[in-house]
């Protein structure tokens, strides 16, 4: 163990470097957690939770850095646990209770982190290889990963701030015990093989490595961090493109690409799989208002006689992706005006859809009331497509795509 | 827990190796290692309170049928990257360092880089080719020319990396001695 350690042993490969690296991956741990906890609420709010209606790119914001901040983990945790691996061999391999369930909670750290990326980016392509459910195990595990974060930062700590500032911090520092005490190293290979050096085929293979010439430790460091930070943009840059406007030139890798979809505008949900085609095209469509005892159903002319607004709203994913737009249709706020209906109230939003997790859905007073939340009946100058929600979808700024209800059928007020 | 355990949990669980060898700094005082001490148990119960709280929204809301296939691919992620994805970077490193014996540390660095940043590109560009042969649930979905994208990338880069490395090889290219080896031994 101790010789496979030493064979591992690289100047990259210090303590000062993991804190370095594990600042970064830390701080993207966090930054996909509370914008993963947002989107998670923002689709199943608590009761008294209320929600910023601006700016209107808001959620645009943060599910792409979400997405961005998770594509950024792959180069940075295969950096974290390219120098940390010498210390999967440490030995002995469990020293007591307590060191092994160190051991055990950094294996169950790596492997849930490791499974949660992979996830997470499979589900921006709709690929779902795995036997569980996404959301539910993205979600948990989310949390799972915070706690461990925490637990690590707390066992490491005096390590991490030893090593925090780069003055404090000793090159001389090693991350195994073989490499920083040769002394243990020789004492235990002694005991192992009655020599400095084990025989045979081992010997050998260990001679050679040793043999082999090594890199200067500054090159090998700035190189180290240079591998990283050029890994990290690219993978960033080379996606972002399907969120952020300027990074759209060199969108060669995003699973969506902006503009590309019927009137513009990317699409989710097919009108095949919500099997609404018949219901939605069918003559006798209303969309049906229900306040307080009070139905009234209006026909897609009805709504187009109604005062119309025009506003530029981003369609935004939990995915990712995201397309400005221009929307056109009655400002929901008049139509609860109608109504009678109490500003206090918030609505539940009815999908022709019958089946899907999000065929119904509910918007909080906050987005109700916004004069730009509207029952959207065109989108970019034209009839609004079958494929976002023909004949009337809703569209609210700052709230995930599942909620911008396509196929609208049914408005209620929540009492 | 012993006395003995609580004293072990203080010095090495800081780190395989890394307290438990090197000594403090001087001039850390009882107290503030008495403060580090508590800041560290309190960190540690937060995050074990996550964690149990994370395993309960776990048994909470996903099938008891479906959990052996979580911790399945958790175990399968941690032996890829520790029996496989780590033993061949660590081979791949170790033949360019062969490879590369009369180049200098620079060349073989920036070669080294350009293999892992191609890689690691691949790595999330990879799955998007073979997603798109499942037939995307729409068209807008993985609507690109992913292969050839990626094959554009790498060309890219290989020029970067043999422009970089042929300028740095000409920079260095003194006689050079056995390069300096501080890594440790």
């Amino acid at each position: 163990m101790y010789e496979a350690q030493r064979a591992l042993a690289s100047p990259v490969r210090n303590p000062r470097m993991a804190t370095v690296i594990g600042r970064l991956l830390g701080a993207a741990f966090l930054i996909c957690f509370g914008t993963g906890l947002y989107s998670h609420f923002l689709q199943e709010p608590l009761d008294w939770m209320r929600f910023a209606t601006r700016p209107e790119f808001l959620y645009q914001v943060t599910q792409g850095t979400h997405i961005v901040a998770g594509i950024a983990c792959f180069p940075l945790l295969l950096a974290k646990l390219y120098i940390v691996f010498p210390n999967l061999f440490a030995y002995p391999p469990v020293r007591g209770l307590v060191h092994f369930l160190e051991r055990a909670s950094i294996a169950l750290f790596v492997g849930a982190s490791l499974v949660q990326i992979t996830i997470g980016l499979l589900n921006t392509y709709q690929w779902y290889p795995w036997p569980f459910p996404f959301r539910q195990v993205h979600f948990a595990l989310g949390w799972v990963l915070i706690g461990l974060l925490v637990i690590h930062i707390g066992v490491k700590l005096p390590a991490i701030t030893r090593h925090w500032n780069k003055s404090s911090s000793s090159d001389d520092d090693h991350l195994v015990d073989a490499v920083s005490n040769d002394r243990a190293s020789n004492a235990e290979a002694v005991r192992l093989w009655g020599t400095t050096r084990p025989g045979g085929v081992t010997g050998r293979v260990l001679d050679y490595i040793d043999a082999t010439p090594r890199v200067a430790s500054s090159v090998s460091r700035r190189g180290f961090l240079t591998t990283v930070g050029v890994a990290t943009t690219a993978v960033v840059g080379l996606t972002a493109g399907q969120t952020f406007t300027p990074l759209n030139a060199v969108n060669l890798f995003g699973p969506r690409k902006k503009g590309v979809g019927q009137q513009g505008v990317p699409v989710n949900r097919t009108s095949e799989q919500a099997q609404v085609a018949d219901a939605a095209m069918a003559s006798a469509w209303t969309l049906t208002l229900a306040v307080a005892g009070t139905e009234r159903s209006f026909t897609r002319a009805e709504l187009l006689a109604l005062p119309q607004t025009e506003v530029r709203l981003p369609i935004a994913c939990v995915e990712g992706w995201s397309q400005m737009a221009s929307w056109r249709g009655v400002r929901l706020r008049d139509l609860a005006d109608l109504m009678n209906a109490d500003p206090e109230t918030s609505f539940r939003l009815i999908s022709l859809e019958e089946r899907g997790s999000f065929s119904k859905t509910q918007m909080g007073r906050e987005y109700v009331r916004d004069p730009l939340t509207l029952v959207a009946l065109e989108l970019n100058g034209e009839t609004l497509d079958l494929e976002h929600g023909y004949p009337a979808r809703m569209i609210a700024p700052g709230r995930p795509g599942v909620l911008q209800t396509k196929w609208l059928s049914r408005i209620e007020a929540i009492q | 827990m012993t006395r003995a355990d609580a004293n072990t949990t203080g010095a090495r669980a800081s780190g395989v190796g890394i307290s438990g060898l090197n000594p403090p700094p001087a001039g850390i005082t009882a107290s503030t290692s008495r403060r580090m001490r508590s800041i560290r148990l309190v960190l540690v119960a937060i995050g074990v309170l996550l964690l149990a709280w994370g395993a309960f929204v776990m048994f909470d809301s996903v099938r008891l049928t479906r959990i052996p296939g979580v911790a399945l691919w958790v175990g399968a992620a941690i032996v890829l990257h520790d029996a496989i994805l780590a033993p061949i970077v660590f081979a791949l490193g170790f033949a360019l360092r062969r490879v590369g014996r009369r180049a200098t540390g620079t060349v073989i660095a920036i070669v080294q880089s350009g293999i892992v940043v191609g890689s690691i590109v691949s790595l999330v560009a990879v799955p998007t080719i073979v997603a798109k042969n499942f037939a995307p649930a729409n068209p807008t979905v993985l609507p690109l020319d992913y292969a050839l994208n990626l094959g554009i990338f790498w060309l890219v880069l290989a020029l970067v990396t043999v422009g970089l490395s042929v300028g740095a090889f000409l920079r260095w290219r003194q006689p050079v001695p056995a390069l300096p080896d501080d890594s440790g031994r």
